[in-house]
């Protein structure tokens, strides 16, 4: 079930936090509105933590993580990494490392077993990210744009890209993958998946300006809800037709 | 965004309105200032000036109200039609036209005008040119008056027109009068229609929205249509055939069953049939209502074959005249609908057939157009292909499993078997929302960020653990015995201090600078002292009034008796102690001896003699109780005198000099006095060239 949300009245809820399938990071905000909002709908199958990263509430765009692991930028205080590591139970594994391009979230995009990352990241973050989130790495670029982690998102259920992705693209993303993608859009219209979306095995949240157009696409993608892709092609076919055509 | 809003088009005003307004706005907006000694060229430029300003003010003012109105030609063709009906859009483009006319006509007497008074010789003749030129306009834009009364009609009427996107989807509800057209679209949308049991409820085209299949879809209730020749249609009826004729929406035909409203079957078949020519290729669907009333099966053979004949008509119709329908589709497309708007039975059906089809038929027209091409990838879910070389299909969910917590699986099991209801544990921890609310609200309440840490011992999670910043231990760099260190410091200080209080000033320690210093600290000070003074003894020279004029000041006796007496004090000792009294009735008497007498003769410092008896007012008391004399002026020469002494005896003298004048409150020379504040010999008469103070 995807839950549409917002932080502080901005719809961009994919910068402010970070889901996975074990757990989920959430900024510190003024209040706890859109805290409570992760919590109510995870707090009890996985770990919610509510943090900063190196002072910021840029919490989704700057860490990058999986089941497995969390990598965080090198400007990430001590204390924020002691106190994700206490949250966080011992299978997962906290990094921080030293890349340059430090929005990590913005640059690589990963489910639990594949990771996509931008063209110029270090070998030795490549490296990083293939032993501590237990993933294969490519380097790839989504409809000619190398920030890979904002243009798509995709879980071990599917995936949806920038809405410029050509169909070759798409074809060879989701062999690259191994999961359905689809091109899409969210918050009515913006192509800036990573930003508006957050999603892992068997929830979602977006932003609050998503149509229910966009909302049924992604719930058929991402398999919530007992929705499966071939929706997209049967049910949602006219609709997505009648109203982007 | 309603791509046609009518509603912003401005007021018009009625023509003689519209004169006040362009003439007032003239003279506000111009020089109104003309003498007739100024140059001619002047004169005339001021003349010119407003008829040119006039001309442009009716300019304006017309080609808003030429932009504002939909030109009839270069809207929608639904649009165009509509307005032709409901405004006849002869008299419509007249209107416009007429008013356009004027404009060019005012133009062309303002250019008339401008340049006739380029010839004008007088103030008087540039007047009149100007006089008549604003009339003539005036009289061309009074003319327009019929015009603009229209005009304005007509823009309050389209004001009011629903806002239909011609080009959106939409459903279209059309029948006899009283069918049950209005009831079906109060059913599916929330438009809230007038219905009533008569005729012609509906007189002009109501607009309703509703959402189906994540888009958003227009209904049209439009008025009931009679069965005549479309020239006798009235105006009601024709709003109707327009929106029929020129929206590419899906059409229901509605059929009213039970004969209710008036008119058979067969009177309703022969209008569809009549009327067929204005739903060829749209999607059409003839709608049987009123089922309640009375049931499509107890109808009469014949009615039943009426009704046969008209479904079959509309899915010829509606598939297009060049397209022949086999049998097969024909028994998929031909098919009755019965509804119900008073038991709601069937209305749902009817709904989702109507649109779906409309959908199809608009979706099938758009992948025929270019623009699908740019959201191919929107409808295209890639799926992935094995890696391993094979070209199948992958098989990820063997591979590389999703992974989803137990416990989501398990709720959604309960959720979905429903024997657990999908409510909150009871146990359920309060979340940080409903905590921030009962702990002061949010900027008040302070999340506690430990308390969800999983820690091996749970009883360590709020040990006070080493804080670390930037690879340093904030504890490595605390000294355990700085309270010590501080209260050494401070015995220190107070001990300082405590010495620095001790010290005594000695001058014969002072270096020959500090004397300097000290010195000069002196003598400013006796200046200053001595200034005082002076201000002080100066000031015996002001004025006093008398103590029987000042009414704050009276104080007599018999006052001091009331008021003392009044605050509860036994006033007897005070009174008799009063001077006044003392004096009432004293005798004069023979001085005693002569010793008493003896005031002169004792000099000053005679200190051996025995003090004299009590002397009241004696020089000498006075001299003998005097101190040293007081310096007046302050010390040092200056200001052309020899020496202090001779200051202090210019000054005593200058105080002296004063003192009548200063008890009489005379006016002094050192009084400021203007005897004379407009002296006329200054303010009266002309002025010469560049003189402001001398005439």
């Amino acid at each position: 079930m995807a839950t549409r949300c917002q932080f502080e009245s901005s719809s961009e809820v994919g910068v402010f936090a970070q889901l996975t399938n074990a757990y989920c990071l959430v900024a510190t905000g003024r209040s706890e509105n859109f805290y409570s909002i992760f919590e109510a709908e995870l707090a009890e199958h996985i770990p919610v933590i509510k943090t900063s990263v190196s002072g910021t509430r840029l919490v989704g765009r700057v860490t990058v993580g999986n089941r497995n692991g969390l990598l965080m930028p090198n400007s990430a205080t001590d204390q924020e990494l002691q106190h994700v590591r206490n949250s966080l139970p011992d299978e997962v594994v906290v990094q921080r490392i030293d890349e340059r391009l430090s929005a990590l979230g913005n640059c690589i995009a990963c489910n639990d077993y594949v990771a996509l990352a931008h063209p110029d990241i270090d070998r030795e973050t490549e490296e990083i990210v293939a032993d501590v989130l237990g993933v294969e790495v490519f380097r790839q670029s989504i409809s000619n744009n190398v920030l890979v982690g904002s243009n798509c998102k995709f879980t071990n259920q599917g995936g949806l890209v920038h809405p410029q992705t050509s169909v070759e693209d798409l074809d060879e993303l989701a062999s690259l993958l191994q999961v359905p993608l689809v091109a899409g859009t969210v918050n009515r219209g913006s192509g800036v998946i990573g930003a508006g979306l957050l999603a892992n095995d068997w929830s979602a949240f977006c932003g609050l300006d998503t149509t229910a157009t966009e909302l049924q696409v992604i719930e058929s993608v991402f398999k919530l809800r007992d929705s499966q892709p071939s929706n997209i092609v049967n049910e949602l076919r006219a609709s997505l037709v009648e109203s982007l055509a | 965004m309603p791509l046609y809003n009518f509603k912003t088009i401005k007021v018009v005003p009625t023509g003689k309105d519209f004169i006040d307004i362009v003439l007032s706005r003239t003279q506000r907006q111009t020089p109104t200032v003309v003498h007739n000694g100024w140059a001619i060229t002047r004169i005339r430029s001021f003349y010119m000036r407003k008829v040119k300003y006039t001309q442009s003010n009716w300019g304006e003012k017309l080609t808003q109200i030429l932009d504002d109105f939909p030109k009839v030609d270069d809207i929608h063709p639904f649009y165009a039609d509509l307005l032709n009906v409901l405004y006849d859009k002869d008299h419509f483009k007249l209107a416009l036209g007429q008013l356009n006319m004027a404009r060019n006509l005012i133009g062309k007497v303002a250019q008339d005008y401008v340049r006739l008074l380029k010839y004008g010789d007088s103030l008087y003749r540039c007047k009149q040119l100007k006089r008549a030129a604003l009339g003539r306009m005036c009289t061309i834009m009074k003319k327009q008056t019929a015009s603009l009364a229209y005009l304005e009609q007509v823009r309050q009427h389209m004001s009011r027109l629903p806002s239909i996107d011609p080009n959106t989807r939409t459903l279209l509800v059309c029948g006899y009068p009283n069918v049950g057209k209005s009831s079906f679209m109060n059913k599916i949308t929330r438009a809230d229609v007038d219905v009533q049991p008569y005729a012609f409820t509906t007189k002009s085209l109501f607009i309703g929205h509703m959402d189906y299949k994540y888009l958003r879809w227009q209904v049209i209730d439009t008025p009931g249509i009679l069965d005549r020749p479309l020239e006798e249609r009235n105006t009601i009826e024709m709003q109707s055939v327009t929106a029929l004729a020129h929206l590419r929406a899906a059409v229901l035909y509605i059929v009213d069953i039970s004969e209710q409203c008036g008119y058979t079957i067969a009177q309703q078949a022969a209008l569809f049939h009549s009327i067929k020519p204005l739903f060829a290729s749209k999607p059409l669907l003839v709608v049987a209502n009123k089922t309640d009333a009375a049931s499509l099966e107890a109808l009469s053979p014949e009615d039943q074959a009426i009704l046969r004949e008209l479904v079959v008509e509309a899915a010829k119709t509606s598939a297009g005249a060049g397209v022949v329908l086999d049998a097969e589709a024909l028994a998929r497309e031909a098919n009755l609908q019965k509804m119900s708007t008073l038991t709601e039975e069937g209305v749902m059906d009817v709904k989702q057939l109507a649109c779906d089809r409309l959908l199809a038929s608009r979706v099938e027209m758009k992948l025929q157009g270019k623009r699908v091409k740019d959201i191919t990838n929107r409808i295209h879910v890639a799926q992935p292909q094995s890696r391993d070389g094979s070209g199948g299909a992958a098989e990820p969910s063997s591979a590389r499993p999703t992974c989803i917590p137990a416990s989501v699986l398990a709720k959604r099991a309960a959720a979905t078997s429903g024997a657990m209801p999908s409510q909150p544990a009871l146990d359920a921890e309060e979340t940080e929302l409903q905590l921030q609310e009962r702990l002061g609200g949010a900027g008040v309440y302070s999340a506690d960020l430990r308390k969800r840490w999983q820690l091996a011992n749970p009883g360590w999670k709020y040990d006070i653990a080493p804080e670390i910043i930037e690879g340093h231990n904030i504890a490595d760099f605390i000294d355990p015995d700085i309270e010590a260190k501080l209260a050494a410091l401070e015995a220190e200080e107070d001990a300082l201090a405590a010495a620095s209080e001790g010290i005594d000033m000695d001058l014969d320690e002072l270096t020959p600078e500090e004397m300097e210093l000290l010195s000069q600290i002196k003598d400013r000070r006796r200046v200053l002292v001595a200034a005082h003074r002076r201000r002080k003894s100066a000031a015996n020279n002001n004025p006093v009034m008398p103590r029987g004029r000042d009414v704050e000041r009276n104080i007599n006796t018999d006052e001091m008796k009331k008021s003392l007496d009044w605050m509860g004090y036994n006033t007897e000792k005070a009174v008799s102690r009063a001077r006044g009294q003392s004096r009432l009735g004293r005798k004069r008497t023979r001085s005693e001896g002569p010793a008493g007498m003896d005031v002169d003769g004792v000099a000053d410092g005679d200190v051996d003699m025995e003090p004299p008896k009590k002397r009241i007012h004696s020089s000498k008391s006075r001299s003998m109780s005097r101190g040293r004399a007081l310096s007046i002026a302050e010390p040092g020469a200056g200001k052309g005198f020899r020496d202090a002494s001779q200051r202090n005896k210019a000054v005593k003298i200058s105080d002296k000099a004063m003192r009548k004048r200063g008890k009489q409150a005379r006016r002094g020379e050192g009084d400021r006095h203007i005897p004379d504040l407009k002296p006329k010999h200054l303010l009266t008469g002309k002025r010469g060239k560049g003189k402001t103070d001398r005439r």
